[in-house]
């Protein structure tokens, strides 16, 4: 039981980090401000979710899964805020 | 008053949440303080939000995120596929006004959207990485959904 829910654990913050890749990759590729946010605030949701995902079940070691959840949800609602201003700025310019 | 009450029961229990549930009484006195101001600072709007419909957005909310993380990861990773980057302008039904804020902000962590500020005639303009066509459509029929959870279609 705990072997599968260290490799749950594992493949979750495995395919976190690949989303964490994948949102650098669109920062240095995409063309523009507005698509480099696109990058930076979707993939790197999902990355972060998946890892906060993989740590729940190991929670007690880094404050209690709703202090995870909460990570993510601060996250979510900073880059909510900040991205749609960014790409108003940005296109101004 | 309901309004205060439900702000300080929330961020009571975001402080729980984040703290562990250590030092209950400060927590108290600091969602009491961040009530008062979000009250001056956010006065209640004529919209009740619908439960029902909030927890559906919500439990929604996970899918949508797979689906706008996936479809960014493939255009940056995969060298054939190439961002085709386009704005689009779509006229929103929900009033200018603090409700349609919130709608934007909502609409730029769902895929392919990210709206970049507004048009002369009152649209909005969504600027959109790739598959510019379905962008409105889909930005009007995920505004439907928000606006019944949030009380505001009546």
């Amino acid at each position: 039981m705990s072997l599968l829910v260290d490799a749950f654990s594992l493949l979750a913050i495995l395919a976190g980090l690949v989303f964490f890749a994948a949102g650098t990759a669109g920062l240095l590729r995409f063309p523009d401000a507005s698509s480099r946010l696109h990058a930076l605030t979707k993939a790197d949701h999902l990355g972060l979710g998946l890892i906060v995902l993989g740590l729940l079940p190991r929670a007690e070691a880094v404050g209690g899964a709703p202090r995870l959840i909460a990570v993510w949800l601060l996250v979510l609602v900073s880059s909510a805020a900040a991205g749609p201003l960014l790409a108003r700025l940005a296109r101004r310019r | 008053m309901a309004a205060g009450a439900t702000r300080f029961a929330l961020l009571l229990l975001a402080w729980a949440a984040i703290t562990g549930g250590d030092d209950m009484m400060l927590g108290a006195v600091t969602a009491a303080a961040a009530a008062w101001c979000s009250l001056l600072l956010s006065p209640p709007g004529p919209y009740r939000p619908r439960p029902t419909a909030l927890a559906l957005l919500a439990l929604r909310f996970p899918w949508q995120a797979l689906r706008a993380g996936v479809d960014v990861a493939r255009v940056a990773l995969d060298p054939r596929r190439a961002p085709n980057p386009g704005e689009v302008a779509w006229t929103p039904r929900l009033p200018p006004g603090p409700a349609r804020d919130a709608f934007l902000a909502y609409a730029s962590l769902l895929p392919g959207t990210l709206p970049a500020g507004e048009a002369a005639d009152g649209a909005v303009i969504i600027h959109a990485l790739t598959n510019h066509a379905a962008v409105a459509a889909d930005m009007t029929a995920e505004e439907a959904r928000f606006a019944r959870a949030i009380g505001a279609d009546a």
